[in-house]
């Protein structure tokens, strides 16, 4: 594993390094204002030039900050208490990368223990002492979540199983304890890359474990006509219903249900959809992000190039939009903000800006206030 | 249906589809020529050798010696090559009904087939020597990698001569298998209005393709996926980054020492769909100077991966001919660089990136 450090860099260098451009605009005590006032976002990303990082944007979806990844990035979560961000390494990577959004403090690189690989995604315990990951027990071909001491620089304190495999985004609940997590039901391993070893057997499964015993609370799987609709991303509305989004790993020319609702103590419900919506999928949906203030939680389907948004109390579609490579969304005012393969970033009222240079990745997450 | 929203890059995506008629045309004509020169060719040979091989191993089963033994080797060589140019084209009709892991179940990481096939041949699994019954059991049971198990493997010797009928029995209902599937999938692509009619025609009505871009994104993704899988799932599963981390029990087709006829096939396969679509032919006259360099190294490849002979175990101990391997990789990624940045670049698609990952 290589640690990846990157110097500590003062102000002035952060703001030469942030660009000409962006000193041009934006005065030191705009940037200060922007960190004490505004919500800012997080996504990893990959530039054209090949290299990899993690970037933290303005409201504006102008770069504020951004730090160097070894590879490619996958989703980012967030820390309130000590205000810090993790990144995890896309699926098979070995490194997650704990970083402040100033630069004033290097980077810290978490490396996964030998045998185990993460899957991209992590969520902290609400004090912010504990963080999960979601990772791959690949020679039993098992879903665990590692748990890390962030008080301890992020050392590794023991596991708990995801009672499926392939385990992809989680999340904590809103008591605090209850972690859900989507089991993909895809086995991989490292041996072969990214390969995908049992497309004709996998059995995918939403789970609900305790995050202090590590005892699963519910399980529950698709019908076995749809074994092959991966449960992958997840959000919550407000009503603390689990809205998830599914990949389809069947024929192409099948057009299964891809979003679906996970209440607790009920079976899933997928959710239906116009069929024009649907077909505008591709059977890939590779992000999924709640608003709950606007009651709305959106699906976005880089493979096929649209989002639409969904009423939560209604169930209904309220909106589609047609993207070239969408796939990053969070929640911006009454709207999602929404990122693209070609570099575009959308604001949730709708101003696009482009920054050409940039691939951002599959995820954002919208962090309120920081400093 | 949602109205496309079209990239920046105008120019060469208004080669497939992103201006009317004569553009969208195009992108058709690309597909069609893919089809008829490549798929349609490739799947039909394959249900040929298929056939083939099932005639073999009956024929070994009602008459056994060392020639009608030898005649099914060969015959499950040529079918091996003939599958690893055609399962390239590892969507549509070969997606329907676990067809693709039913012809090939690899990698076998925890020997879950080799155990089945064992299984199966201590018990005289009754069921196991009957084509429809089989077609319904373990995928791992039903394909090239069981049938060679029963051709190669560990008393394999046996199929000369009269003792293990069971096994033999088991083969030929393995082989039928994969006739069948070779021949269904054969017949589905031929269909006028099947699969082929989807992807030739992209447009708002299509289910699967919406637009030319689209339709070109899965041709080109071919290119992209299938190098990337020859390279980091056939090849690097059992070539260590050194000598010591090999490990040749896991290289694809070690029984049958298949395994460089195998990449050759792949390598071949992807010249042929490459050559036939005359994708090369839609670059702007400055850029096409890379049809010809992706044909050059992909004829070099398939010579170096032909030139891999001999059981896997003896190529990778000996390091001239361990380098063939290492030199095969290199070609794989300086292809993967010329048609995933390069030639995606200059048709302005930006497959590869979040679109083609599976995250």
């Amino acid at each position: 594993m290589v640690a990846i450090r990157t110097p500590l860099i003062d102000r002035r260098d952060f703001l030469k390094a942030a660009g000409a451009g962006f000193v041009a605009t934006m005065a030191p005590r705009a940037w200060a204002n922007t960190l004490s006032t505004d919500a800012v976002f997080a996504t990893a990303f990959v530039k054209r030039d090949g290299s990899f990082g993690a970037a933290v944007l303005s409201e504006a979806g102008k770069v504020l900050h951004a730090i160097d990844l070894p590879d490619r990035g996958h989703d980012v979560t967030f820390d309130p208490v000590s205000k810090r961000s993790v990144v995890f390494a896309r699926q098979p990577g070995t490194f997650a990368v704990v970083f402040d959004h100033t630069g004033r403090e290097a980077p810290l690189t978490i490396a996964s223990i030998t045998g185990r690989h993460f899957f991209g995604h992590g969520v902290f315990s609400a004090d912010g002492g504990l963080l999960y990951a979601t990772e791959n027990d690949f020679d039993n071909a098992a879903g665990v979540v590692g748990i890390y001491d962030a008080c301890a620089k992020f050392s590794r304190i023991g596991e708990f199983p995801t009672y499926g495999v392939g385990p992809h985004e989680l999340l904590l609940l809103g008591d605090g304890r209850t972690i859900a997590i989507a089991n993909g039901g895809i086995e991989t391993h490292p041996d072969y890359g990214r390969a995908e070893l049992n497309i004709a057997t996998m059995k995918p499964s939403y789970v609900l474990v305790d995050r202090i015993t590590g005892d699963l609370i519910e399980k529950h799987e698709l019908p076995p006509a749809l074994h092959q609709l991966s449960i992958r991303h997840t959000d919550a509305d407000s009503t603390g219903t689990i809205w998830f989004g599914g990949q389809y790993r069947g024929p192409g020319t099948d057009r299964p249900l891809l979003v679906g609702r996970a209440t607790r103590g009920k079976d899933l419900a997928l959710l239906d959809m116009p069929q024009d919506v649907l077909s505008g999928f591709r059977n890939y949906i590779g992000s999924v992000a709640a608003n709950p203030a606007a009651g709305t939680v959106a699906v976005s389907s880089p493979e096929g190039n649209s989002l639409a948004v969904i009423d939560t109390a209604a169930g209904k579609v309220v909106a589609t939009k047609a993207l070239v490579e969408v796939c990053g969304l969070a929640p911006d005012g009454p709207g999602f903000m929404a990122t693209t393969g070609a570099g575009d970033i959308i604001e949730g009222r709708g101003a696009t800006r482009s920054e050409p240079d940039y691939v951002w990745d599959n995820h954002m997450l919208r962090i309120e206030a920081v400093a | 249906m949602l109205k496309r929203f079209l990239p920046v890059l105008v120019l060469p995506l208004a080669l497939f589809g992103a201006s009317p008629a004569s553009a969208s045309v195009q992108a058709s004509e690309i597909i069609q020529r893919a089809i008829d020169g490549f798929v349609r060719p490739a799947y039909a040979s394959l249900h040929d050798h298929a056939g083939r091989l099932a005639i073999s191993v009956k024929a070994l089963c009602d008459a056994p010696s060392q020639a009608a033994l030898d005649a099914a080797h060969a015959e499950y060589s040529a079918t091996v090559e003939a599958w690893s140019s055609a399962e390239i084209i590892g969507f549509g009709p070969i997606k329907e009904n676990n067809r693709l892991e039913r012809m090939l179940y690899w990698p076998d990481r925890k020997s879950i087939g080799l155990k089945q096939v064992q299984a199966a041949l201590a018990d005289k699994d009754p069921t196991a020597t009957g084509p429809a019954q089989l077609a319904g059991k373990s995928v791992a049971m039903q394909g090239l990698g069981a049938l060679e198990f029963v051709l190669y493997g560990d008393g394999a010797e046996t199929l000369a001569g009269k003792d293990d009928p069971y096994r033999c029995a088991y083969g030929a209902a393995v082989a039928k298998n994969i006739e069948t599937m070779a021949a269904d999938v054969d017949a589905a692509w031929k269909a006028p209005d099947g699969f082929a009619a989807l992807w030739a025609n992209p447009g708002p009505d299509n289910a699967l393709y919406r637009d030319g871009t689209e339709a070109v994104t899965e041709l080109v993704g071919v290119f992209i996926n299938e190098l990337e899988m020859v390279r980091d799932v056939r090849l690097k599963g059992f070539l260590g980054a050194k000598p010591e981390a090999d490990k040749p029990r896991l290289a694809i087709y070690w029984r049958s020492q298949n395994t460089g006829l195998s990449l050759a096939g792949n390598l071949a396969g992807i010249d042929a769909l490459f050559e036939a679509s005359k994708l090369g032919d839609a670059l702007p006259e400055d850029s096409r100077w890379m049809a010809e360099s992706i044909h050059i190294q992909l004829t070099n490849g398939v010579a170096t991966a032909k030139s891999i002979q001999g059981p896997i175990d003896k190529v990778l101990a000996d390091p001239a001919e361990r380098s063939k391997l290492e030199h095969f990789a290199l070609i794989t990624s300086s292809l993967s660089g010329l048609i995933g940045t390069r030639l995606t670049a200059e048709f302005g698609l930006t497959a590869g990136f979040s679109s083609l990952d599976g995250d």
